[in-house]
């Protein structure tokens, strides 16, 4: 017996999203069991299910994390450029008037 | 104003459904895996909403109430196979049950799709539909436990000679069949849905070393010629013990019942006769 994951979409157009895990000797009585845990008040339309063991990840989820500063990253980021342009700006004024 | 034939064939089928399936909600809790209890449990479900809607059509035609249909009468009336009333003994017999019952009833509701009620054959198509997936569930089991390990294989061998012969029940005719088959209610008799049932399974017993040896008074009374497999019979599987239990099978749908079905009834009736007339 082994642990397979079990992934279910609630319409053809929604993606497939991790609903569960079930016991199970082989893929095929895994579906079985997943349609009655997982499907059986019509939660979704359809059913996948993957060896645990088939499923790879990270041993060290520490790698996951982002230690520095990674604003640049994102837009939010960048909120500030134009008051920056701006001071640019008025400083090149400055130095050429001098 | 109501057809007897036809309410004497939906109320068996009903009954069938009902009793099986109260079977079957036994196992909730028990079952051998926290999966399988969850997979069964729903099985039983369905079960009991089949017979649900067999009750509903006969009350329609009896001006009746389902819920007394299904509970309040006494057990000489229900009109079950003997097999269905049987209790669980062990995961392996119930498996096998389920199996054959589930094989058997697949075949009843092929030929009841084109029945000439078409009520009656609407709902056929209606719940062979969810029996595609019940079928599905009992072979995926058998076919895994009869090639796994032995004390598996053993078990469900043993579970297979006491079960299979008691099948004969299924398809002891129906009071009145001679009138359903006659109105085309029930376009396939007892008798060619029996012969159809054995073409069916025997090969597949054969197939998975299981017994397909018949009790031979039953063989005769029915008229079909059992085969044997070889392979996993248990010793004394048979002769003499299951003398009794293939004489035994037949009767159900005449309303003679063993003392399984009073215990049966005793406890499936327990909330309907404790609060007459109570609503939820």
């Amino acid at each position: 017996m082994e642990v397979y994951e079990v992934f279910r979409r609630t319409g053809h157009k929604e993606p497939f999203e991790h609903c569960g895990a079930v016991i199970a000797p082989d893929p095929e009585m895994a579906l079985l069991m997943a349609k009655e845990c997982f499907l059986r008040r019509r939660e979704g339309q359809h059913l996948w299910v993957a060896r645990r063991s088939d499923i790879h990840s990270f041993s060290d989820e520490s790698l996951l994390e982002i230690a520095a500063d990674k604003s640049y990253r994102f837009a939010e980021g960048y909120r500030d450029v134009v008051a920056k342009r701006e001071r640019a700006r008025a400083r090149v004024k400055e130095l050429a008037e001098s | 104003m109501s057809d007897a034939a036809l309410v004497s064939l939906v109320t068996a089928l009903a009954d069938d459904e009902l009793v099986l399936g109260h079977r079957h909600s036994e196992w909730t809790g028990f079952a051998p895996h926290l999966e399988e209890d969850v997979a069964f449990s729903s099985i039983a479900q369905d079960e009991i909403g089949h017979a649900a809607a067999y009750y509903s059509l006969v009350a329609n035609l009896t001006d009746d109430d389902p819920d007394r249909l299904a509970l309040g009468r006494e057990p000489a009336e229900y009109r079950n196979a003997i097999f269905c009333e049987r209790p669980n003994r062990e995961w392996a017999f119930t498996l096998v049950r389920h199996w054959l019952y589930d094989t058997a009833d697949a075949l009843r509701l092929e030929a009841l799709e084109q029945s000439a009620h078409p009520e009656l054959a609407a709902l056929a198509t209606k719940i062979r539909r969810e029996e595609r997936y019940h079928l599905i569930h009992a072979d995926s089991w058998i076919k895994r436990v009869a090639r796994g390990p032995v004390e598996g294989r053993t078990r469900l061998a043993d579970a297979t000679a006491s079960a299979f012969p008691e099948t004969i029940g299924l398809f002891e005719p129906f009071e009145d069949e001679e009138a359903a088959v006659k109105h085309g209610w029930l376009p396939v008799p007892s008798d060619e849905l029996r012969r159809r049932f054995y073409d069916k399974v025997n090969p597949m017993l054969d197939e998975l070393g299981l017994p397909t040896e018949t009790h031979p008074h039953a063989a005769a009374r029915a008229e079909f010629v059992a085969s044997s497999s070889g392979d996993l019979i248990s010793e004394g599987s048979g002769e003499t013990s299951d003398a009794e239990g293939a004489d035994d099978a037949l009767g159900g749908r005449r309303g003679r019942h063993t003392p399984d079905l009073d215990a049966l009834w005793t406890e499936m009736t327990t909330q309907y006769r404790s609060h007459p007339g109570a609503r939820w």
